[in-house]
């Protein structure tokens, strides 16, 4: 194959569209998904009420709500394909490591966007004082990344197992705890004023290994 | 079959002396004898996992269900061993700290272990096939190996434990009375033979369930 650099761009590019676009036709995963981080955001304000000045709950709170959105949505992207036996195709149009990391931009595109609406909202309604958006803003794109990277490929194995939805949950969260506990301590360090660079490291750290053992991997998550 | 009598000796032996005649350390007094079972234990959960996934690897190289079989059995002898440490620290916490669980970092560290191991074992058991059943938990079993440095070594770090350090410590050396370090270390080498005559009978048992599997057809 001549160019495979540039080649393999253009397929990650196509298979990140073709994502989006199916989602944008349907909205279903993306409507699903919002509507349980609401749902789930709901609940844990409505149980804990205004917390104000609580910020190492509100950190944690948060993250957990972060936490569900991502276990209720994140193996959607390969179990829809499996369910609508298109698995085969796209497979014959790219190489899995492709697939994988084009599903990967894809989920870290669709968890930004649950976070845009969930996370002002979790501010407002749990009174939250106000933040350091930019501190606050990498320790969430850094969460973010470190759980699509985690999610993405365990949804991979998900959609070839008999269990599919019901055992991804149990599955991904041992890979997703090491994101919870840096993310929590960065959030509540960031509220607390202290030195949040710690826990960016760890999860810089988590996020490039994660991803560094992904890449090694998508070529074995199919073959026959 | 002599060396499986001569671990049953050394491991009984071990046992006598360290509960008859191994001295007690001073804070710790009655519970010092946890040792010699707790430590064994949680060694052996991280042996097992070291060696699930290094045979996790193997298998991803060089397609051998053999290698599967080893990551298999490694991992049901693995959870095993991690709840013989979860509960023999959980009582030792109980009469040392005063509750059964405080989510100190060693004790979330060994929960962590304990989730792994299930979610591995619960992995496999969904998928159908020899061949993709062995992929794809080897695929999972090396992406925990990426997640438990974070959690054993890096969390424990970041936070304040309460947990003694009898082996690895900040001094580098081992603070331990001569009998207690003899005892400890026997007991060591003696877990570590059961683990791997454990090992070697359930990579048998898989073996001819494949077998037995073959000539069913």
């Amino acid at each position: 194959m001549p160019d495979a650099g540039s080649n393999s761009t253009a397929a990650l590019w196509a298979i990140l569209r073709k994502e989006c676009r199916s989602e944008w036709r349907t909205r279903y995963g993306l409507n699903a998904a919002l509507l349980f981080a609401v749902a789930s955001l709901t609940a844990v304000s409505f149980a804990a009420g205004r917390l104000g000045n609580r910020t190492d709950l509100l950190s944690a709170l948060l993250w957990i709500v972060l936490l569900f959105a991502t276990l209720a949505s994140m193996s959607h992207a390969f179990v829809r394909e499996v369910e609508g036996h298109t698995m085969l195709l796209l497979r014959l149009v790219a190489s899995p490591a492709e697939i994988a990391t084009g599903k990967l931009l894809f989920n870290v595109l669709f968890l930004l966007v649950v976070e845009v609406v969930t996370v002002p909202l979790f501010l407002v309604l749990m009174g939250a004082p106000p933040v350091r958006w930019g501190v606050f803003l990498a320790v969430l794109g850094l969460g973010t990344v470190s759980l699509a990277a985690a999610s993405t490929l365990v949804g991979a194995m998900i959609a070839q197992t008999r269990g599919r939805g019901a055992l991804f949950a149990g599955i991904s969260l041992p890979l997703l705890l090491p994101v919870l506990a840096a993310a929590v301590a960065g959030t509540r360090e960031m509220w607390a004023a202290h030195a949040v660079a710690p826990s960016l490291r760890l999860l810089a750290a988590y996020a490039v290994a994660l991803l560094a053992a992904s890449l090694l991997l998508y070529d074995h998550l199919w073959e026959d | 079959m002599g060396w499986r009598i001569g671990l049953f000796l050394w491991i009984s032996a071990t046992m006598i002396v360290a509960f008859l005649k191994a001295p007690l350390v001073a804070t710790l007094e009655e519970t010092t004898r946890v040792l010699y079972f707790h430590i064994p234990s949680a060694w052996l959960t991280v042996v097992a996992l070291g060696w699930s996934m290094l045979h996790s690897v193997l298998y991803l190289w060089k397609r051998d269900l053999r290698h599967d079989d080893q990551a298999a059995a490694a991992a049901e002898l693995g959870l095993l061993f991690c709840l013989a440490a979860t509960v023999s620290g959980a009582l030792w916490a109980k009469a040392m700290w005063g509750a059964y669980w405080n989510w100190d970092p060693r004790e979330t560290s060994i929960f962590f272990l304990l989730l792994l191991y299930t979610a591995y074992l619960a992995l496999r058991g969904s998928i159908e096939g020899d061949e993709k059943r062995a992929r794809l938990s080897a695929i999972y079993s090396v992406l925990a190996f990426v997640a438990v440095p974070f959690l054993i070594f890096v969390v424990p770090r970041m936070y304040a434990t309460l947990h003694p350090d009898p082996i690895i410590n900040d001094r580098g050396k081992v603070d331990m009375d001569p009998l207690i370090r003899w005892c400890f270390t026997a007991m060591l080498l003696g877990f570590t033979g059961l683990f791997f005559w454990l090992q070697s009978l359930r990579v048998r048992v898989s073996r001819l369930e494949r077998r037995a599997q073959l000539a069913r057809g």
